[in-house]
């Protein structure tokens, strides 16, 4: 099996050279004549906002997107690849952000499927032991023949690169990979990784943020902004402050200025609720706690474990099974979405596009979604478009959206914009709960920094903000008060100031006992 | 694709405006036309003279241009019954069983107040209620999808073509030998309107175009301009969305259902109770649910914009006039009319590709 062939190639040979790449889409120059190189045993970063070309880069060397210009060597061949499967073939594999497992299969027949040395016959014993023996070399535990939607998300990702090393990948190309994983699981891919480095395989992660994994791993970073190398370092000579201005262009700021507002009375109280999710299982299960004015009330948790279904549940979105929720003391358990608008509750949802924006809509008509039930932009039933442009220009001038003029549609913003624009939209209803479901989720550095400081800057003025993150150093920085959930129930409600990340990183992930003797 | 030195590519535009939509629309008609004209050559006819005929009847002829006008404001009615759920992104298929509904309510008034068989009804008060027992069958008939829909999620395109089917024969029933509406003569058709409930012209048209008009410039104004207006294309666009923004699905979808339902019982009215030669259910009656469909047609391709549906109710109203005329004064083979507004259909609706891309021709650079 070409996994094990480490004795033709030696450590530190350049096995993958790009030279010059560059693609452009109309108005855009998405890569302008990149060159980047792996080599043999290391792992090489590649950071960049969203919207510097690291997706265009990472799909033409995987065969997915043909650059306009630039040469591709590989091993020393100059290729042309006009596929994925020309990529493969000469050992580069790919692990995408979104897992693309068949989920009622076993772990060793999702390996398999579509392995080109599988014909008509499978001979699956064989094939069980050399995935076992992968996993042996690589210090993986993990049960052959499990259902995949067993798996918690740090297996799946580790069934995608079983995948690919057992097709014979001797590059691996993985998008974003920590960014759907709990603390622990990411601990253990990095562990991973390192381990397969030492058989001269070359991983490449691709990441936007997340910078102290880079950090803690790698070995050669490469910097992409606005679709050119902007820098390539040994990471030991590279620290957070700076990869953060390469890739943003500026000076970032990373300590948040932690606003000490003094906490007023209870906003919204949730006493034993629980939620159904649209399969019938009970998604959130007696969960109680309380957000006051002034207060930033962080959940944690990796997605999946009921987060969403709670905000929905809040947001009058989706139905509580049992419990109460009372917003300033009096019930609103079954309002409909609508009154608790008007009562003040701003959700910010995690989906950007499906549901807090739409697409077809022009910048006024999105900002209308919060205001046409509001009598003085709507009245007697009739939109006072004047009125409604006049506020829609004046937020996107304060929120600093992105945009030629307010007609445009909302489907032409970046992510980044298109998420001031919908924080824009709710908090200039000044609500007295913020809602905001994974706020920061796929934002560059930049537009977070935004956010988080819209969001300090609305608890200063008194809001009671529900704050729900996969990004555990977003709620350590941020909260006030931090939840850990885990399988739809609260593991703890800690204190934010003195939380330790270990604790409510193992709480995150269903561990208790661990915190208990720590 | 590369032709002759040049690399045709495909560009995604990011806008169009109306005059463009307006310019590609009239484009597609010429091409249709074009293409239709070979069936003629086919047929023996100088397409030119074909055209002739067809276009003289439909827009100049002094039979030809009523029924033109007859059937546009027809199809404008339907249309709008079409685009009211759509603009919702809802499909209301059932334009013919919900204008069944509304004609046999009006002619259900008529026939209480004895207009079968004693002419001096009070047709003061007969003729209105004629037409709300329209507009409240139809609505009816389109209660019926809306409440599925928005209780239950139903899928509402089963749900109005199935109920085609069940008006279909209940107007059936109701008016063949025997049924309560059956005509004097026992021809298996309705009985006719005394001529008192027949509303005759106005200014030499149906009085029903006031409907038709009047519901255009409504519509262009609760679509742009009103806050359930948003409500229903902010639902459409994104359901997802528009229920985060507080929209009731239950409240829209019960009331585009009702509304295109009271509309399409307008036309109903229309269709079976204005026009003289018409005022009665005829014996072919299943024609006028092939015609409703044209009503689907107009909405596509106008986009849900009722200022638009108006030329293309238009044509396709003269179309189907005209077309009928010179099959039958050219002796053509049975269905050419048809084939034609197949034809032009299809056309139309690859010709909205050029609303979201533009073609770009490019010299290739030499390798």
């Amino acid at each position: 099996m070409g996994v094990f062939m480490t004795d033709e190639i030696k450590h530190g040979d350049v096995i993958l050279e790009a030279r010059g790449i560059t693609k452009r889409y109309p108005g855009l120059v998405a890569n302008d004549h990149v060159d980047f190189e792996i080599r043999a045993g290391e792992i090489h970063a590649v950071l960049g906002e969203n919207g510097a070309g690291k997706t265009t880069l990472m799909s033409i060397l995987f065969g997915l997107v043909r650059p306009d210009e630039g040469e591709i060597y590989v091993f020393g061949k100059k290729v042309n690849f006009r596929s994925p499967l020309d990529a493969i073939k000469l050992g580069i594999g790919m692990v995408h952000q979104t897992r693309k497992l068949v989920q009622a299969h076993t772990v060793l027949e999702n390996i398999l499927l579509g392995h080109p040395n599988t014909g008509l016959i499978l001979d699956f014993k064989k094939a069980a032991e050399d995935v076992a023996r992968l996993c042996d070399r690589y210090e993986y535990k993990l049960n052959l023949n499990d259902k995949v939607w067993h798996l918690s998300e740090g297996e799946k990702q580790m069934v995608e690169i079983l995948k690919a090393l057992y097709r014979g990948a001797r590059i691996l190309i993985m998008d974003e990979p920590t960014s759907s994983l709990a603390p622990p699981e990411t601990k253990k891919l990095l562990e991973t990784i390192q381990i397969m480095t030492k058989d001269e395989l070359a991983i490449v992660p691709f990441i936007t943020h997340k910078l102290p994994v880079v950090l803690s791993v790698s070995q050669r970073v490469t910097v992409l902004r606005r679709g050119k190398v902007v820098a390539r370092l040994n990471t030991h000579e590279a620290t957070e402050q700076l990869l953060a201005r390469e890739m943003v262009g500026r000076e970032v700021m990373f300590n948040l200025e932690r606003v000490q507002v003094e906490r007023g009375k209870a906003v919204l109280e949730v006493q034993n609720l629980s939620v159904y999710d649209e399969k019938g299982m009970k998604a959130v299960e007696d969960v109680s706690f309380s957000v006051h004015e002034g207060e930033i009330f962080g959940i944690a948790g990796v997605s999946g474990n009921g987060q969403q279904p709670l905000a929905e549940a809040l947001a009058g979105l989706r139905k509580a099974a049992e419990g109460k929720v009372l917003l300033d003391g009096s019930e609103i358990t079954h309002l409909s979405s609508m009154e608790r608008w008007k009562k003040g509750i701003g959700y910010i949802p995690s989906e950007q596009r499906a549901v807090g924006s739409i697409g077809d809509f022009s910048l006024v008509e999105n900002i209308l979604m919060s205001y046409y039930y509001d009598d003085e932009f709507c009245r007697r039933g009739v939109i006072d478009a004047k009125k409604i442009r006049a506020r829609a220009e004046a937020l996107v001038a304060e929120y600093g959206v992105a945009a030629p003029n307010v007609d445009v549609l909302a489907k032409n913003l970046s992510g980044g914009n298109l998420q001031k624009l919908i924080l824009a939209r709710v908090l200039s209803r000044q609500p007295r709960l913020i809602i905001a479901n994974l706020p920061t989720q796929g934002l560059d550095v930049g537009a977070t920094e935004f956010v988080q400081n819209k969001l300090l800057e609305a608890k200063k003025a008194g809001a009671a903000i529900l704050l729900i993150s996969e990004d555990l150093d977003e709620v350590l920085a941020l909260s006030d008060r931090i939840a850990p959930m885990y399988e739809g129930r609260f593991m703890d409600i800690l204190p934010g100031g003195e939380a330790e990340r270990e604790i409510v990183g193992a709480l995150m992930a269903g561990i208790r006992q661990k915190a208990a003797e720590q | 694709m590369n032709i002759a030195g040049y690399k045709i590519k495909l560009e995604k535009k990011s806008s169009f405006s109306g005059l463009e939509a307006a310019v590609l629309s009239i484009l597609a008609v010429v091409v249709a036309l074009f293409l239709v004209g070979f069936i003629f050559l086919q047929a023996g006819v100088d397409p030119a003279k074909g055209y002739a005929e067809i276009f003289s009847y439909a827009f100049i002829n002094s039979f030809g241009v009523p029924l033109t006008l007859n059937r546009a404001i027809f199809l404008l009615l339907c249309t709008f019954a079409f685009i009211l759920p759509m603009r919702a992104g809802l499909w209301n298929i059932g334009m013919a069983g919900q204008l069944y509904a509304g004609a046999l309510a009006a002619f259900g008034v008529a026939f209480a107040f004895g207009a079968r068989t004693n002419p001096d009804v009070p047709a003061g008060i007969v003729l209105p209620l004629m037409i709300l027992a329209a507009m409240a069958g139809g609505g009816l008939m389109g209660l019926i999808p809306g409440l599925l829909k928005g209780k239950f999620n139903t899928n509402e395109i089963v749900v109005t073509m199935m109920l085609n089917f069940i008006a279909f024969w209940v107007t059936a029933h109701m008016i063949k030998e025997g049924g309560p509406f059956m005509g004097s003569g026992g021809e298996g058709e309705g009985f006719k309107l005394p001529a008192s409930l027949q509303p005759g012209l106005f200014l030499g048209m149906p009085f029903t175009i006031w409907f038709a008009l009047g519901l255009t410039a409504l519509l262009q104004f609760v679509f742009t301009k009103t806050r359930i207006g948003y409500e229903i294309r902010a639902f459409g666009a994104s359901p997802a969305a528009a229920r985060y923004a507080g929209v009731d699905p239950f409240k829209v979808s019960v009331l585009v259902f009702v509304a295109g339902g009271v509309i399409a019982g307008l036309a109903g009215y229309h269709y079976f109770a204005t026009v003289p030669g018409l005022f009665k259910i005829p014996k072919n009656y299943g024609d006028f649910g092939d015609l409703a469909f044209y009503g689907i047609i107009c909405g596509l391709i106008s986009q849900g914009n009722p200022l638009a549906s108006i030329p293309l109710a238009v044509l396709f109203g003269g179309l189907t006039s005209g077309g009928r005329f010179v099959q039958g004064k050219l002796q053509l083979g049975f269905g050419i009319d048809y084939a034609m507004l197949g034809v032009l259909m299809i056309i139309l609706v690859a010709f909205q590709f050029f609303f979201r891309y533009r073609v770009v021709f490019k010299k290739e650079a030499l390798p």
